[in-house]
C-alpha cells in the first residue's frame, strides 16, 4: 500500500541523522529539512508521468534483517572467485548501507588508491569527501536525493590518485534488506587527473515477489572524473522480483576526460533509474550504452542526461529494451547543450522490442539546445519482432523460444559491441543470465 | 485465468459514490448507480489519470481531469476527449459482499 | 451533470431572465458602448443574446466560462508569457464604438515595411492593418458561395452557420474538443466568436482549395474563433486559412479552437499559415477525428506572432484511417514557436507521419511538442516522426519534447530528429559559384523547408519566400 505523502516527514530522531563529523550531520540535517518541505513531484512532469512518486515513500522504522538470498549467494561467490583468478582488482559488498567489506584490497592501497567505506574516509580523508559529497547528488536535485542525503547510513568512497591507472574493475555488491525495509546506499567516485578506472557496481536481493511488502533501496552515485581521467561505470540492476529501487547517478567530467556509463535495467519490480554525465570541459566525451530486459509486470522507468556545459564535447546515448509479457518501460532522454557551449556533438538512440500482447513502451527523447555551433541527433522506434526472420528461423527446425532468445541476441549485439573488449565477457555473462529468463 | 476475489462490501460504497482499490497492480474503480454495482479499470483512457475524484451521473463515470465520459455498464466513451472505452471488470454480489474477475 | 452543477445552471438561467430589471439596461448593445472589458457570466450571456443563439449554446458557454475559472494556467511553454496575461483586460465581445476604428497610423512601421516589399496592394494592406472592414474579394467570396451552394456544401462563418444550420452545428460542436480540454479551449467555448464553417456532404468532391481569407473581415480576425469542419461519407476538400502576409490586430490574445471531422472514406486537407503581427499570443486548439479509411492533412505554417502554442492533432479512431502533419515553425527575433503534433492511434491499420521543420534566428525559440500514442487495440499501426531543426545565430534556441506512448507490440513506430547549423560545406560550396553568404545561406534555408513549401497552393509559396528572403535579410524586426 501506498503511504499518505502529507502524513511522510522525516522526524528529528532518526539516528542516521547523527553520522559522522559536524559539516556531514548539517548536510544531513539540511537534507532531512529540504525533503520535509518539499511536496510530492507533479505527475505533468514527464520525469514523473509514468510512475507513482508515493512508491518511493519507504518505510522510515524496519527492523528487517539484511536479506540473505540465495540468488545473492552465487554472485558474490562468482565475484570472489573473479578475485581470486585475478580478473578483479578489488571486491566490496555493500550490506543494506549498512555492512561494507572490503576484499583483496592491499594491493590496492599499496598505490594510493582509497577502496573504504565512507564513515572511515570522511575521518582518514576528510577533505576530499568534504569537498565532494553532495556535490552531484542531493536535495535540491529532488525529493527522493534528499531522503537519501539525510538517512543514508555507510556507503563506499572510491579515490584513484593523479595518473594511477587501476587495470581490473572493482566490483561492487549491493544488497537490499527483505520484505518491508529500507535501505539507502551511497557511492562516491572522485577519479584523479590522467587517472583511470572500471568499477562495476551489481545491485541484487531484496522482498522475492510482490504483494504488499516490497523491499526499498535509495541509491546516490557520484562520480568526478578529473582533467583526462578515464572512468568506466557499470550499475547492473539485478534485484527480486518484489523490490522498489531508486537510483540517481550523476557525473561530472572535466577537460580532456571521458566517461563510459553501461546501465543494465533486469530486475526489481518498480525500478527508477536516473543517470546524468555533466560535460565540464573542452574534450570531454562520454558515452552510455544500455540494456533493459522486462517481463512479468516489471515497471521500469529510466532517464539519461547529458549535458553540455562546455563547448567542444561529445556525447552518445544507445539504449535498448526488449519487454515481454506485460513489463512496461518509459525512457526519458535530455540532451541540453548550454548557450556558451560552442562545437558539440550529441546523439542518442533508444530501440524497443516488443515480444507480447500487453508489454508497453514509453520513449521520449527530449533536446534543449541552446546554440547554434552543434551537430545533434536522435532517434528511436518501437516495435515487434520481425515476423519473417522469426518464420525463417523456424523453418530451419529452431524452437520458437530459442528462435526469440537468438532474435534478441541480435538486437542487442550492436549496442554490445559498443562495449570495450575487456568488460565485455562480463557483460556478455550478466546479459546471457538474464535472457534466460526472458 | 481470472478468479473472483472479494474486493468490498455492498455498505461501503452509497448509492451515487465511487471507491478506488488497488489489489495486485490492479486499480480497480466500484461505482454504486441506480441500476446496482459497476467495475472498471481505475485509468481514464485519454490521459491515465485515476478516475476516483470523478463524479457520477445516471450510469456514466465523469473524469476530473479533461471531462471525458464513460458508460459504466459497456465502458464506452460518451464523450471526448477520450476515444479509447475504459476496460470493465466482471462483478458479482454475493450476499453483501462485492467480488470481481481478476485476471491471473 | 452534478447537483451542484445543475443549480449553478438554474441560477445563471435566472440570471439572464433577470437582467434589465437588475441591471437597468434596456439595450444590451449600451452594455458595451459602457467599455466593458473581462470576462464573467453576464458578458457570456450577452454574447450569445447579440448573436441570438439557441439555448444550447447558452448554456454550454455558461458550463465552459466556469470551467476556465477552475483551471489554472499551464506551467509549461512559455509560462512567463503565459502567466502575465490578464483576463480582465481584454474586450470580449465588441469595444465600444469610440475604440473601434483603428487608423493606418496605429499599423507598427515593420508591418508596413512587409506589405511593401511583399507588394501588397494598398486596399488589402489596409485590410490587414484592420484599418478598414471591409475587403474587396467579398465579391468574390459571394459569387463562390452560390457554387458551392448548389453541391450542398455549406461554407459560413461560425456565428451565421449556427443560425441557418443549427441541427448540424448541434451534432458536432465541441465533439472532438471538448470545454475541459484545457484552460484555453475553456475561454474559447465561452467568448467564440468568427471562424468558419464548412460542410461537405457525401461523395461531393470540392475540387478548388476553399479559402477562408475571402470571408473574413477585420472585425472577424477574431480573437476567439471556432472553426468546424466536417467531410462527410467519401468526400474531398482543401481547407486554406490564414495567410503569409502579417495581420495586425491590437488584441493581443488570440485563442482560437479548430475541430475537424472526417467520416468514413473522406479526404481531407487544412492548410494554416499564420503570421500575426509580434505582440499576439496565439494560443490554438485543433484537433481531427478521422473515422473509418479517411484521411486528413494537416500542413501548418507558423510565422508571426510573440508566442505560438498549437499542437495539431489527429485521432485516428477508425481502421484504416490515416493521418499526416506537416508543420514548419520560423521563429526570428524575440519569437517563441512552441509547435507540434500527436497523433492518437485508437484504432488497427492505422498509419500517421509527423514532419516537423523548424528554423530559430537570433535569439528566437523553436520548440517541438509532440505525442505519438497508440492504444493497444491498434494493432498493425505505423508511425513515423522526423524533426528537423535548423540554428541561425548564436543565441537561437531549438527544444524536442517528443513523446512515444506505445501500448501495442505489433506496431512499427520511428522516431528520428536532427539539430544543426547551416553547414560551413554547404554555404562554401554555394558562394564559391558566386552567390553572396546572404543568398547561399537562403538557398539553403529554402531547401530545408522545401518539404513544406511545396505542399502549398503556388501564390502562397511565392509569397512564403518571399517572407523568408526578408527575414533572413533581418529586414523584419
Amino acid at each position: 500500500m501506498h503511504t499518505q505523502d502529507s502524513e511522510y516527514t522525516i522526524p528529528d530522531t532518526k539516528p542516521e541523522l547523527e553520522r559522522g563529523p559536524l559539516w556531514l550531520r548539517n548536510r544531513r540535517r539540511l537534507s532531512r529539512d529540504d525533503f520535509n518541505r518539499t511536496p510530492l513531484p507533479h505527475r505533468a512532469l514527464h520525469l514523473w508521468r509514468y510512475t507513482n512518486p508515493t512508491s518511493f515513500l519507504s518505510p522510515l522504522t524496519d527492523t528487517a534483517d539484511i536479506s540473505d538470498s540465495e540468488d545473492y549467494g552465487d554472485a558474490e561467490k562468482t565475484s570472489l572467485k573473479h578475485l581470486k583468478e585475478g580478473d578483479l582488482a578489488g571486491l566490496v559488498t555493500d550490506l543494506g548501507g549498512r555492512e561494507i567489506k572490503g576484499y583483496g584490497l592491499d594491493q590496492l592501497t599499496v598505490r594510493g588508491v582509497v577502496v573504504s567505506p565512507l564513515s572511515r574516509a570522511v575521518e582518514e580523508h576528510h577533505d576530499l569527501v568534504e569537498q565532494y559529497l553532495y556535490g552531484l547528488v542531493n536535495s535540491q536535485t529532488g525529493k527522493f536525493e534528499g531522503l537519501n542525503g539525510a538517512l543514508w547510513n555507510d556507503g563506499i568512497f572510491i579515490y584513484i590518485p593523479d595518473n594511477i591507472t587501476v587495470e581490473n574493475p572493482i566490483n561492487l555488491h549491493r544488497l537490499a534488506g527483505r520484505a518491508g525495509s529500507a535501505r539507502f546506499h551511497r557511492l562516491l567516485v572522485v577519479v584523479g587527473a590522467n587517472a583511470e578506472v572500471t568499477v562495476v557496481d551489481e545491485y541484487g536481493g531484496g522482498s522475492p515477489d510482490t504483494g504488499d511488502n516490497p523491499s526499498y533501496t535509495n541509491s546516490a552515485v557520484e562520480i568526478f572524473g578529473l582533467e583526462n581521467s578515464r572512468t568506466r561505470y557499470v550499475a547492473l540492476q539485478r534485484q527480486t522480483r518484489g523490490a522498489n529501487s531508486y537510483l540517481t547517478h550523476r557525473a561530472r567530467i572535466e577537460r580532456g576526460a571521458s566517461m563510459l556509463t553501461i546501465p543494465l535495467s533486469f530486475g526489481g519490480a518498480l525500478s527508477k533509474q536516473n543517470f546524468g554525465v555533466i560535460l565540464n570541459g573542452k574534450g570531454a566525451e562520454s558515452n552510455m550504452f544500455g540494456l533493459l530486459f522486462g517481463n512479468g509486470r516489471q515497471h521500469f522507468d529510466n532517464h539519461t542526461l547529458h549535458h553540455h556545459t562546455s563547448g567542444q564535447t561529445k556525447s552518445n546515448i544507445n539504449m535498448k529494451v526488449v519487454l515481454r509479457d506485460k513489463a512496461l518501460s518509459a525512457y526519458t532522454g535530455l540532451i541540453r547543450i548550454e548557450k556558451d557551449s560552442q562545437v558539440c556533438e550529441a546523439y542518442q538512440e533508444n530501440r524497443n522490442l516488443l515480444l507480447s500482447h500487453g508489454a508497453m513502451a514509453r520513449t521520449i527523447p527530449e533536446l534543449e539546445i541552446l546554440n547554434d555551433d552543434v551537430s545533434c541527433s536522435h532517434g528511436a522506434t518501437v516495435g515487434p519482432i520481425d515476423p519473417q526472420i522469426l518464420f525463417y528461423l523456424q523453418s530451419r527446425g529452431v524452437e520458437k523460444e530459442d528462435a526469440v532468445r537468438m532474435i534478441v541476441s541480435g538486437f542487442v549485439a550492436s549496442t554490445l559491441t559498443l562495449v570495450p573488449e575487456d568488460l565485455r565477457q562480463r557483460i556478455d555473462d550478466f546479459v546471457a543470465r538474464r535472457l534466460e529468463d526472458i | 485465468m481470472g478468479k473472483y476475489t472479494g474486493i468490498a462490501s455492498t455498505s461501503d460504497i452509497p448509492e451515487g459514490k465511487l471507491k478506488v482499490y488497488e489489489i495486485d497492480y490492479h486499480r480497480i474503480l466500484i461505482a454504486h448507480t441506480s441500476n446496482g454495482f459497476h467495475a472498471v479499470a481505475d485509468e481514464c483512457t485519454h490521459d491515465r489519470v485515476s478516475l476516483g475524484e470523478g463524479c457520477i451521473h445516471d450510469d456514466e463515470i465523469v473524469c476530473p481531469a479533461h471531462g471525458a465520459r464513460f458508460n459504466l455498464r459497456t465502458g464506452a466513451v460518451v464523450a471526448p476527449p477520450a476515444v479509447v472505452p475504459l476496460d470493465t471488470i466482471e462483478l458479482k454480489i454475493e450476499g453483501d459482499e462485492i467480488f470481481v474477475l481478476l485476471e491471473e | 451533470m452534478s447537483a451542484s452543477m445543475k443549480r449553478q445552471k438554474q441560477d445563471l438561467t435566472a440570471l439572464g431572465e433577470d437582467y434589465a430589471t437588475k441591471y437597468g439596461f434596456h439595450d444590451p448593445v449600451d452594455y458595451f458602448h459602457k467599455g466593458a472589458k473581462g470576462i464573467n457570466h453576464e458578458v457570456v450571456e450577452m454574447i450569445s443574446r447579440m448573436k441570438k443563439e439557441p439555448k444550447w449554446m447558452t448554456d454550454k458557454r455558461h458550463e465552459a466560462l466556469d470551467i476556465f475559472f477552475s483551471k489554472p494556467t499551464p506551467q509549461w511553454g512559455n509560462t512567463k508569457l503565459l502567466n502575465d496575461i490578464n483576463y480582465d483586460d481584454i474586450y470580449y465581445f465588441m469595444k465600444p464604438i469610440e475604440e473601434q476604428q483603428t487608423s493606418w497610423d496605429d499599423v507598427p512601421e515593420y508591418i508596413k515595411k512587409t506589405f511593401d516589399k511583399l507588394g501588397i496592394p494598398q486596399a488589402e494592406r489596409e485590410f490587414l492593418g484592420g484599418v478598414t472592414a471591409q475587403y474587396e474579394s467579398q465579391v468574390v467570396y459571394h459569387s463562390m458561395r452560390d457554387d458551392l451552394k448548389k453541391k450542398g456544401i455549406v461554407f459560413l462563418d461560425s456565428d451565421s452557420a449556427l443560425v441557418e444550420h443549427p441541427d448540424i452545428v448541434e451534432k458536432y460542436f465541441s465533439t472532438v474538443v471538448p470545454s475541459a480540454d484545457n484552460k484555453f479551449a475553456a475561454l474559447n467555448t465561452a467568448a467564440w466568436s468568427g471562424g468558419s464553417f464548412l460542410y461537405v456532404p457525401p461523395g461531393v468532391d470540392v475540387q478548388v482549395p476553399l479559402q477562408a481569407y475571402f470571408r473574413i473581415n477585420a472585425e472577424n480576425v477574431g480573437q476567439f474563433e471556432r472553426t468546424l469542419i466536417i467531410a462527410d461519407k467519401g468526400s474531398r476538400v482543401h481547407y486554406i486559412e490564414g495567410c503569409t502576409a502579417p495581420i495586425y490586430s491590437t488584441e493581443s490574445l488570440h485563442c482560437a479552437v479548430v475541430e475537424v471531422i472526417g467520416l468514413e472514406g473522406s479526404y481531407i486537407r487544412y492548410t494554416t499559415i499564420q503570421n500575426w503581427a509580434r505582440n499576439i499570443l496565439n494560443l490554438v486548439t485543433k484537433r481531427a477525428s478521422a473515422h473509418k479509411n479517411a484521411t486528413i492533412e494537416w500542413v501548418d505554417g507558423n510565422l508571426g506572432s510573440r508566442l505560438s502554442m498549437k499542437y495539431p492533432c489527429i485521432q485516428l479512431i477508425g481502421e484504416g484511417a490515416r493521418g499526416e502533419i506537416l508543420s514548419v515553425a520560423f521563429a526570428g527575433r524575440d519569437q517563441h514557436q512552441d509547435a507540434g503534433a500527436k497523433m492518437i492511434h485508437a484504432a488497427p491499420n492505422t498509419s500517421s507521419r509527423i514532419t516537423s521543420k523548424s528554423i530559430s534566428k537570433a535569439n528566437g525559440r523553436a520548440s517541438y511538442r509532440g505525442l505519438a500514442k497508440v492504444y493497444k487495440n491498434a494493432e498493425n499501426s505505423k508511425v513515423s516522426v522526423v524533426c528537423d531543426a535548423l540554428l541561425i545565430g548564436e543565441e537561437a534556441r531549438s527544444d524536442t519534447y517528443p513523446t512515444m506512448e506505445i501500448d501495442s507490440e505489433k506496431v512499427s513506430v520511428e522516431h528520428e530528429a536532427r539539430v544543426s547549423k547551416v553547414a560551413e560545406e554547404q554555404l562554401f560550396y554555394l558562394t564559391s559559384r558566386g552567390l553572396s553568404e546572404d543568398e547561399a545561406r537562403l538557398l539553403i534555408v529554402n531547401g530545408f523547408m522545401e518539404p513544406f513549401t511545396k505542399e502549398l497552393p503556388l501564390e502562397y509559396a511565392v509569397e512564403l519566400n518571399r517572407l523568408i528572403e526578408l527575414e533572413m535579410e533581418g529586414s523584419i524586426g
